[in-house]
């Protein structure tokens, strides 16, 4: 009897740690990440990003003067004109080709991956 | 310290003027001081926002508007920190040959530019535009940053290089719209 509850015990335990194990391998894969897009020198650095669905982007500008970041094909996205200094975020979630509307020829894209 | 007068012209003369602006600085000015220095920078990017306001007044391209607003906005943003950085050092920028010349040349633009409406004066701005930020792209490289003396007023001028890089290309791209029209 008492072999019997020490199997069932260690069985349980061993149960617990795998389901422990998977949720930390899970919770690793999909968390999703803050990436940081900085607009200096009239540019974004990096002009190009690769995230996963689900991950934010911020864009900081480091420049004396003001900028936007503005979804290219539809404009289906855009920040408010972004002061020096300021900020703007928002979660990523299918591939865009973005540019500054104030500052026309500084682009750069978002690369998303989906899986 | 000393105010500078806004100008209210645009600048065809001033580009020519630039063109050549290692001549221009031997003939006129071939050593400048900071404080002449900080006079020349302040009254190169008065003279765009002035060409800016003349949009205004006379154009109705939106794309040649937009590009004007990022002028007035950008050029405002580089005054403010020539001024801030002239109050830190105590200097006061100093009207000499080349700054004179800069704002006769524009009184001269402006009655030239003053004659043109429509996709006339849309043309003849952009073609100045993309002129004028060659030359002072030129002018900041070759001439003012060289002969800057003290750090923060040299940093500066090298701070201002990408946004001006930056509004040639965009001048550069209104152009080839202008043309295609």
């Amino acid at each position: 009897m008492s072999r019997l509850n020490n199997a069932g015990l260690i069985y349980m335990l061993l149960l617990l740690i795998t389901s422990f194990i998977n949720c930390n391998f899970d919770s690793l894969k999909s968390k999703p990440k803050l990436h940081v897009i900085e607009i200096k020198q009239m540019q974004f650095q990096p002009a190009l990003l690769k995230v996963r669905s689900g991950d934010t982007v911020m864009w900081v500008n480091h420049d004396f003067v003001a900028h936007d970041v503005t979804e290219q094909a539809h404009k289906t996205w855009n920040s408010s004109p972004l002061a020096p200094g300021a900020s703007w975020r928002m979660v990523a979630d299918a591939d865009a080709y973005y540019y500054c509307s104030i500052h026309q020829v500084m682009k750069g894209k978002l690369e998303v991956d989906k899986k | 310290m000393k105010k500078f007068k806004p100008l209210n012209v645009v600048v065809l003369v001033i580009a020519v003027s630039f063109l050549a602006p290692a001549n221009l600085f031997a003939q006129q000015s071939p050593k400048l001081t900071d404080p002449e220095i900080a006079s020349v920078a302040v009254t190169a990017n008065q003279i765009d926002i002035d060409n800016a306001a003349l949009v205004k007044e006379k154009s109705k391209n939106q794309d040649v508007l937009k590009f004007a607003e990022t002028m007035t906005n950008d050029h405002k943003a580089v005054i403010d920190q020539a001024v801030a950085l002239v109050k830190k050092l105590n200097v006061t920028p100093k009207d000499n040959a080349l700054s004179k010349k800069m704002q006769s040349d524009a009184e001269n633009t402006r009655k030239t530019l003053g004659t043109k409406s429509g996709k006339e004066f849309d043309k003849a701005y952009i073609d100045n535009e993309v002129v004028y930020h060659k030359a002072v792209i030129d002018a900041v490289q070759n001439v003012l940053i060289p002969q800057a003396q003290n750090s923060e007023l040299k940093q500066l001028l090298q701070n201002i290089m990408p946004a001006l890089k930056t509004h040639l290309e965009h001048a550069q791209m209104v152009q080839k719209t202008l043309s295609a029209q």
